[in-house]
């Protein structure tokens, strides 16, 4: 199986380690893992309206207004997996571990994901509007 | 058949320092089989309405907020 590489030791699985995690702030749908995991789909909308007045005043905004939001998400076109001709991957570990002395994070949020671990499947999708809503200026008086 | 062979040599750092990390995205210490990041974001310049809205009222209490200085000056620029 492994004749052509020099190596003779291979680890099927490597582990993460790790001195220290120090995060300041995980919000708004983060996720910190310590461990392993299976699959992620995490997802974030965000519409993000700049005003000068309040939402009050100006009414609601909805996500159903905008086509970003219902927009079919890009597909990758791999014509080798589609003719049928599979990828073979084959991962050679030299050493069992990961290792990494410190991880500092001041913010992490958003549907964001930090994970010292192994994991299978990670899909994530992020879709942001920016929106500005001014009053018009008002017209500056000719000067005589 | 496309073959695809890596090696991972040993792999140590010592220091990760990250401001941050937002958005549908990630930070990983570790192995994965399929990373599938979409990221869609609009900010052109239509989404400026400079719309037929006469100016506002200030907020109640305007004056007395702290640390909004901003509000004064725009006033005082209408």
């Amino acid at each position: 199986m492994m004749i052509n590489h020099p190596f003779n030791e291979s680890y099927p699985i490597r582990t993460a380690k790790l001195g220290t995690l120090y995060i300041i702030s995980a919000s708004q749908a983060a996720a910190v893992q310590i461990g392993d995991r299976g699959s992620t789909n995490a997802k974030l909308f965000a519409l993000a309206v700049q005003r000068r007045a309040d939402h009050k005043t100006s009414g609601d905004v909805f996500f159903e207004s905008y086509r970003i939001f219902d927009r079919p998400l890009p597909v990758l076109s791999d014509p080798e997996y589609e003719n049928g001709d599979m990828i073979q991957i084959e991962r050679i570990h030299c050493s069992p571990y990961i290792t990494v002395g410190r991880i500092k994070i001041i913010a992490t949020g958003s549907s964001a994901s930090i994970q010292i671990g192994n994991s299978m499947r990670y899909t994530a999708e992020s879709r942001i509007k920016h929106i500005r809503q001014y009053p018009r200026p008002r017209p500056v008086p000719p000067v005589n | 058949m496309l073959k695809l062979k890596v090696i991972n040599h040993v792999l140590s750092v010592g220091q990760i320092d990250v401001l941050g990390v937002s958005s549908a995205s990630m930070l990983q210490v570790g192995d994965t089989d399929f990373v599938n990041l979409y990221s869609m974001f609009d900010t052109p310049p239509e989404s400026v309405i400079v719309g037929p809205l006469a100016p506002f009222p200030l907020p109640q209490n305007a004056r007395q907020s702290l640390g909004e200085s901003k509000i004064e000056s725009d006033e005082d620029d209408d």
